[in-house]
């Protein structure tokens, strides 16, 4: 096989902003390996300035039509960290319950419609489900639960409208709960079905491991993706997340728009397998086998594995979910409808994003009108290490010609399940 | 009991690409003039459109749509009148081409036996909230144009 290849994975118009894969060898030498990020910087920072602490949450959903959700459990967590508002038990649990549908959601969209159709040589979810209907259908399923779980919470479907600063406006009802229980109990066989249609391809994932620093939240008592301090894999600190900029240390790459970031190491991962990598030692049972039906442990360093972090994940917040709705069923739904005064402050907020940690802060003056805003994104914190498994993956695949090496680079990109193109939607058409 | 919907899509903090849910926002307001139809602000969550056209008679999709034609202008098409020209590399979930979504419907067996789209081009796509003055103008014409699909 030769050895020279050629890679221009180019999908650059600023608007759209897609990454762009840039790989040249000669002879077996490489010469360029670049992860590139043409996105058009955004500026929603200085979209919120200005605005009043309770529309925070309802603008930064906007950020993003895959992680709403996310966006606006940050907004909301960094706001009452900046005006000093502590949230009741029944919020709390509320809210990760209703965060959990988002997790269930883009897990099973990115497993399904992106991961699945790589492992099973086709180029989209389309083709898929007409060779293999009944898979797309489970995975459907899922994606669709998680949709109207997030609508039940969340007042919609996405960009959620229910989220208040200091609780909710609408609350479910008992038998909405009940309801949301028993289809959550009903999904497990659909995702246990994914699982191990997953589990089958899983040979397809290429081996290819890579010491890396992993990030995420982690809580003592639970599988975090909403509570606790920030902790690395390469340290026993774990960090406050009032203090997250010690953590990401932004800074600029000549070939991205987007900042990088690091800290221990060159770079960082974010997401999946970086919380799995924490975090299993909290995983409830089903969860728990799903990981060991991959032999997925503590330590994995090969970032495919995300793809199957994910699932195990999405096994994880059907089976926590089911617990929350038991003991919020069990305590009754209390009728709170808190009205917060503002006051002036800067406060933090983390979420787990299905794709990493996110982090907010914001700052207020006494009659709670944004000042000052810094959002940092978790593909920005992975783009570092993008560029870093690419260097190491490029000379052990290059015998495997352009072909293969390209798609194993696209396949790596998608594996970070990133963030990149959200800004526009619009269609593009030609009348035929 | 709806058997109609109507789906607005796009970004409101990206300019006239916020388009759709602006509109689609305003016919929901007056939804009594409009019985047995739903009306769904899906914002930049193009795979929910999946979702939402599920089981319908009938679902009209508003969005912003290049098409070469003038800014400004609107357009009825159904997917079967266009085909897409959108290129995207299949990185991430966030890349959203609806008439891959209607497609995807269709094999599933669950798309509405009527899908009409209507387009509008744009006069901005850049990062900010509210429309261009032009779209602006035009607000109530096209919430006529679409009023007269939904009676």
């Amino acid at each position: 096989m030769s050895k020279t290849v050629d890679i221009n994975v180019h999908h650059v118009t600023r608007i759209e902003g897609h990454g762009n894969i840039v790989v040249r060898a000669k002879d077996g030498v490489v010469e360029r390996v670049e992860w590139q990020v043409p996105e058009a910087p955004r500026f929603f920072e200085a979209m919120v300035r200005g605005r009043s602490f309770q529309d925070i949450q309802t603008i930064v959903s906007r950020v993003c039509g895959i992680c709403s959700f996310t966006h606006s459990l940050a907004a909301l967590r960094a706001v009452e960290d900046a005006m000093d508002i502590t949230v009741s038990e029944q919020t709390d649990k509320l809210r990760v319950l209703a965060h959990y549908g988002e997790q269930l959601e883009s897990h099973a969209l990115h497993v399904g419609y992106l991961v699945a159709p790589d492992l099973l040589g086709v180029k989209s979810v389309v083709p898929l489900a007409s060779t293999h209907l009944d898979v797309v259908k489970c995975i459907i399923r899922c994606h669709r639960l998680g949709n109207e779980w997030m609508e039940l919470l969340g007042g919609r479907k996405t960009h959620p409208v229910a989220f208040r600063v200091g609780g909710f406006g609408r609350l479910p009802s008992i038998a909405e709960l009940k309801d949301l229980k028993k289809r959550l109990e009903e999904i497990i066989p659909d995702l246990c079905t994914v699982a191990d249609v997953v589990l089958s391809l899983a040979g397809g994932l290429p081996a290819f491991d890579r010491p890396t620093e992993y990030i995420a939240l982690t809580n003592p008592g639970e599988y975090s993706f909403y509570h606790g301090p920030i902790a690395s894999t390469d340290t026993d600190e774990q960090v406050p997340v009032q203090e997250f900029e010690r953590v990401i240390n932004e800074y600029v790459s000549p070939q991205s728009t987007a900042k990088w970031a690091k800290w221990h190491r060159d770079s960082y991962a974010v997401g999946s397998l970086a919380r799995f990598n924490i975090n299993a030692h909290e995983l409830l049972p089903l969860a728990k086998a799903t990981a060991a039906k991959f032999g997925l442990e503590k330590g994995c360093c090969n970032p495919y594995m995300n793809n199957v972090a994910q699932i195990v994940e999405a096994v994880q917040v059907v089976e926590h979910g089911l617990q929350l709705i038991d003991e919020l069923l069990s305590a009754g739904i209390t009728a709170e409808f808190p009205k917060p005064k503002p006051k002036a402050g800067d406060g933090a907020g983390a979420v787990e994003a299905p794709r990493g940690i996110l982090f907010h802060r914001y700052q207020f003056d006494e009659n709670g009108i944004c000042t000052g805003a810094n959002l940092s994104i978790p593909t920005n914190q992975n783009h570092a290490n993008i560029q870093k498994d690419f260097e190491a993956l490029v000379p052990q695949f290059l015998d495997l010609g352009q072909d293969k090496l390209r798609l194993y680079l696209e396949m790596l990109v998608r594996a970070y399940d990133p963030c990149i193109s959200c800004s526009t939607h619009y269609l593009n058409v030609e009348f035929v | 009991m709806s058997d109609c919907v109507v789906i607005g899509l796009g970004n409101t903090l990206v300019s006239d690409e916020g388009i759709g849910c602006f509109l689609v926002e305003a016919l929901s307001q007056r939804a009594d003039e409009f019985p047995g139809v739903d009306f769904e602000e899906l914002g930049a969550a193009g795979m929910r459109v999946l979702h939402a056209i599920a089981g319908q008679r009938k679902a009209v999709i508003v969005d912003c749509a290049i098409m070469g034609t003038e800014p400004g202008t609107i357009r009825r098409f159904t997917p079967d009148d266009v085909r897409t020209i959108k290129s995207m590399p299949g990185f991430s979930l966030h890349e959203g081409d609806i008439l891959r979504v209607i497609d995807l419907s269709r094999v599933l067996g669950e798309a509405p036996e009527e899908i009409v789209i209507f387009g509008i081009e744009p006069a901005l796509l850049e990062d900010c909230e509210g429309l261009s003055p032009l779209l602006t103008d035009r607000f109530e014409a096209y919430i006529a144009e679409i009023a007269m699909e939904l009676r």
